[in-house]
């Protein structure tokens, strides 16, 4: 099957199996080896990109289901200016540790942050709840968004 | 001040950063385990499915090793690969690769075994409770202090805790790339792994004297381990290097989650049978005697280890009189299991911090008050003799007590529950953990440690310790600019390689930062005397030509750390890590849950080299506990079992407790161990925090509706 669909702002079209999944094009097909896989059954948000407006997981979206959709993965939104703000949160905090389900957290924690930054850790910890990670704990990772929210808040992306 | 930022950090957010999953050379071939699904028996027959090419597979069994079938371990007993005995659930059977992922699988899952069953036991209780199950050594600690005891007014209390299995749950499964390389005659391994050197003998194990090199280097990025990449990757190495050895092609596995959770090591479950006698004036306990046991698994591996590290352990604290405390491991047909954060010491923790609690509770007075009356103070011994030479765990609980109003909330909690159907509980736990490993075992570990210092003005470290997640390669080139003061991009480590790195032992143990950053801090200060420099930086420039210069430097034991293995008498660790905790839980009655509401933890790991990195590893350590304490199990008692994150339930975002973490007594010189002792105390606070709330006593974990339902149902508040 002809697949066409926008992968970090651009188009590209594939000829390949319409029930192969979203997680294994991307990484074996698109080498966006962001994407990571993890559990495979959607538990975890190690996979997660976004699809048209929404994160989603990756191992659990067919191919066919991308057609004349957009997706971005991490590559390209650790180039937006929401998306490099979010970094150096990151970064500041040392929210990062073994970073294997990070590129996830990046897509899920991006979105919010696109959408309705609001420094309330309860409304944060709603948005990263699909996202599993074994190391953090999460605090720094609340710790990162609440300091990003009130960055955006403050005006440091024009 | 802020703290330095980690050197990865980036790297990992753009997906820049490899793991072992992101490696593929040309030509690599995707391998496959194939394993025993029933508990005990024997394998009859292997049939393969019809309609394929066999010949475009390569399949590796036990009969084409060309070295030893035995995984090097403490104990030599587990094979790489079964034959046609079966001891336990997830044995490997077969390793089979293939070009094509899809092709492999359809294969894999055609693969046919029958079996002959026999009776096997997986019930954890029945083999933790049943002596016929012990294998191994019994171990023995044994202590009586001088003091004169006075027995007129005492208590008796026996009580048995157990623990289940946990599963690591490193987000990174299990994966291993072999590469062979004939014109050389050298396996090149990568995989995600704690300790390199381990892997390299279970490759030279496997292979014998069938390649004349093997080099083991890590994959870039190690996601996560927390013990689970100890020492399953020997196991998984050696069938990945068989096969590419077999095939001439690289071979690269990567477990899915399903088969990581089913065959991968766990944490050890336990019972720990608790009998001790406590003067009802003074509320001294002044005898105690401890059972401690864990079920190894199907091979004893290296639970003796963490036997040890258990019964070392298991009076945590306190100082008691007379302590005797007997360790045995016992024998189950279910995976082997290995090492996890805290290595023997949570379940002993846990148990003793409960008991506490209880015996507080029959002696009516508040359990901050017994552990007041019972803790180690300077000039204390531990059971192993060792002596006490600081009064920090009173400083530890203090602050606690301070900090989260303890006492205070005591009361106000029970008021508060006299009026209210939801409850709300406060509970206390002390904890410790010894760095380093065990006893002698940092003399004969021998570890080395280098460091380049290139014409470039670049200083490269070179440890085995590998970069997990836990900050270590950041906060290690801290410890070697505390004295070579150079800017932080010029000092880095480099990915541990065996060929290139000395064995600066296993990441394990807590003790990266503890030995081997002293041992490279050390290093670095001999290189400034060495030199003689006052600026590294301007003594390059002006002396480029005599680099690159490399300096090595091996761990001198402290000559008075004595310690006798067969009596458990001496210095068995030497220096221990402190905590206190303070859970504060709600409990709603109708649907029989906990909240966990929030958690304080007073910490002393002496000094903080990244104070950002430190707390990010005990919030992470703190959690684990949690999951373990109200979730996480793994119920390996007949079909169906796990079938991947779905059916184990992993700490989220929502589940956490708002938190606090201090650290004291930060002033000192040393770095002490940091990694597990954030897994070994706050299980205990929550099943004390349970207690006071609700009355309800709950001695095994988890903490789930369905226990504590079934505990009220039972009527045994």
């Amino acid at each position: 099957m002809i697949i066409s669909f926008k992968l970090n702002n651009e188009a590209v079209t594939i000829t390949t199996d319409p029930m192969r999944r979203l997680l294994d094009v991307l990484r074996e097909d698109m080498k966006m080896k962001s994407v990571k896989e993890s559990c495979g059954e959607g538990e975890c948000g190690a996979c997660t990109v976004m699809l048209g407006n929404k994160p989603v997981t990756s191992c659990l979206v067919n191919i066919a289901q991308v057609e004349g959709k957009e997706v971005l993965t991490a590559e390209a939104i650790s180039e937006t200016p929401i998306g490099k703000l979010l970094i150096d949160c990151f970064e500041e905090t040392n929210a990062v540790q073994c970073g294997f389900c990070f590129t996830g957290f990046l897509v899920s924690c991006w979105h919010y942050l696109t959408t309705n930054p609001v420094d309330d850790v309860d409304a944060i910890k709603h948005a990263i709840s699909g996202n599993i990670c074994r190391c953090t704990g999460y605090v720094k990772i609340i710790e990162a968004m609440q300091l990003a929210c009130r960055r955006i808040n403050e005006g440091a992306i024009s | 001040m802020k703290s330095q930022r980690r050197k990865d950090a980036f790297a990992k957010l753009t997906g820049k950063c490899r793991f072992l999953d992101d490696y593929s050379p040309p030509e690599t071939l995707h391998g496959y385990l194939v394993y025993t699904t029933i508990d005990r028996g024997w394998i009859r027959k292997i049939n393969f499915p019809a309609g394929f090419d066999i010949n475009e597979f390569t399949i590796v069994s036990e009969s084409d090793i060309p070295g030893k079938n035995i995984v090097p371990e403490p104990v030599n007993d587990q094979p790489f690969m079964t034959g046609d005995i079966v001891e336990h659930f997830g044995q490997v059977v077969l390793g089979i690769a293939h070009p094509d992922k899809e092709i492999l699988k359809n294969f894999i899952s055609q693969v046919n075994i029958e079996y002959e069953k026999r009776d096997a036991v997986t019930d954890t209780k029945e083999c933790l409770d049943n002596e016929k199950y012990q294998f191994g050594e019994t171990m023995h600690l044994k202590h009586k202090s001088p003091n004169t005891m006075n027995f007129r007014h005492f208590l008796k209390w026996q009580q048995i805790f157990y623990t289940q299995h946990q599963e690591q749950a490193y987000l990174e499964p299990q994966g291993m790339l072999a590469e062979y390389d004939r014109e050389i005659e050298e396996m090149k391994i990568t995989g995600t792994m704690q300790c390199p050197f381990f892997v390299k003998t279970a490759v030279e194990n496997i292979l014998g004297t069938a390649v004349k090199n093997v080099v083991v280097e890590t994959s870039e990025g190690i996601g996560g381990a927390f013990g689970g990449k100890e020492d399953f990757p020997n196991l998984l190495a050696g069938i990945t290097a068989l096969l590419a050895w077999k095939a001439k092609k690289p071979v690269k596995i990567v477990l899915d989650r399903k088969d990581d959770l089913l065959i991968t090591t766990n944490r050890h479950p336990s019972r720990v049978d608790i009998n001790a006698i406590v003067n009802t004036k003074t509320h001294q306990i002044s005898k105690i005697d401890i059972d401690y046991r864990i079920d190894a698994g199907g091979f004893q591996t290296l639970s003796p280890v963490v036997l040890h590290r258990g019964i070392l352990h298991a009076t945590g604290v306190y100082n008691i009189a007379e302590v005797v405390i007997k360790g045995a491991l016992h024998h189950s047909n279910t995976p082997s299991n290995g090492a996890f954060r805290g290595f023997g010491a949570p379940q002993a923790i846990f148990a003793i911090e409960s008991y506490i609690d209880t015996l507080a509770q029959k002696l009516g007075i508040s359990p901050l008050k017994l552990r007041e009356n019972n803790i180690l103070r300077k000039g204390d011994q531990f059971p192993s003799s060792q002596l006490v030479k600081e009064d920090h765990i009173n400083d530890c609980l203090q602050r606690i007590a301070k900090i989260s109003e303890y006492e205070q909330k005591l009361k106000d909690f029970t008021e508060y529950n006299k009026h209210n159907r939801t409850k709300k509980g406060i509970g206390i736990a002390l904890g410790l953990h010894g760095g380093g490993y065990t006893g002698n075992g940092e003399k004969q570990l021998n570890s080395k440690v280098k460091i380049t210092v290139e014409n470039t003005g670049d200083v490269n470290i070179y440890v085995a310790n590998v970069e997990m997640g836990q900050g270590a390669h950041t906060t290690l080139t801290q410890m070697v600019n505390s004295v070579l003061k150079l800017p932080a991009e010029k000092v880095n480590v480099i990915v541990p390689n065996t060929s290139k790195t000395p064995n600066s032992g296993p990441t394990v143990a807590s003790r990266t930062i503890y030995i081997v950053g002293a041992l490279l801090q050390k290093l670095a200060e001999r290189i400034k005397f060495e030199l003689g420099f006052i600026d590294l930086q301007k003594y390059i420039e002006e002396n480029r030509e005599s680099f690159p210069m490399t300096f090595e430097e091996t761990f001198m034991p402290d000559p008075a750390d004595a310690f006798d293995d067969k009596t458990n008498q001496g210095v068995a660790y030497h220096d221990f890590s402190l905590a206190a905790c303070v859970v504060e839980i709600s409990y709603e009655p109708d649907l029989y849950q906990i909240k966990l509401e929030k958690c304080w933890n007073v910490l002393d790991i002496g000094k903080v080299i990244n104070d950002s990195i430190a707390r990010g590893q005990v919030y992470g350590g703190v959690v684990q506990a949690l999951g373990w304490a109200v979730s996480e199990d793994i119920y390996k008692k007949g079909y169906p079992r796990l079938s991947g994150f779905t059916d184990y339930t992993l700490p989220a975002a929502l589940d956490i407790p708002e938190m606090t973490v201090e650290f004291i007594h930060t002033d000192s010189k040393v770095a002490k161990g940091l990694g597990e002792i954030p897994m070994n105390y706050p299980a205990p606070a929550v099943r004390n925090a349970l207690l006071m709330a609700t009355g309800i006593t709950i001695d095994e974990l988890p903490l789930t509706p369905e226990k504590i339902y079934a505990q009220v149902k039972r009527g045994k508040l």
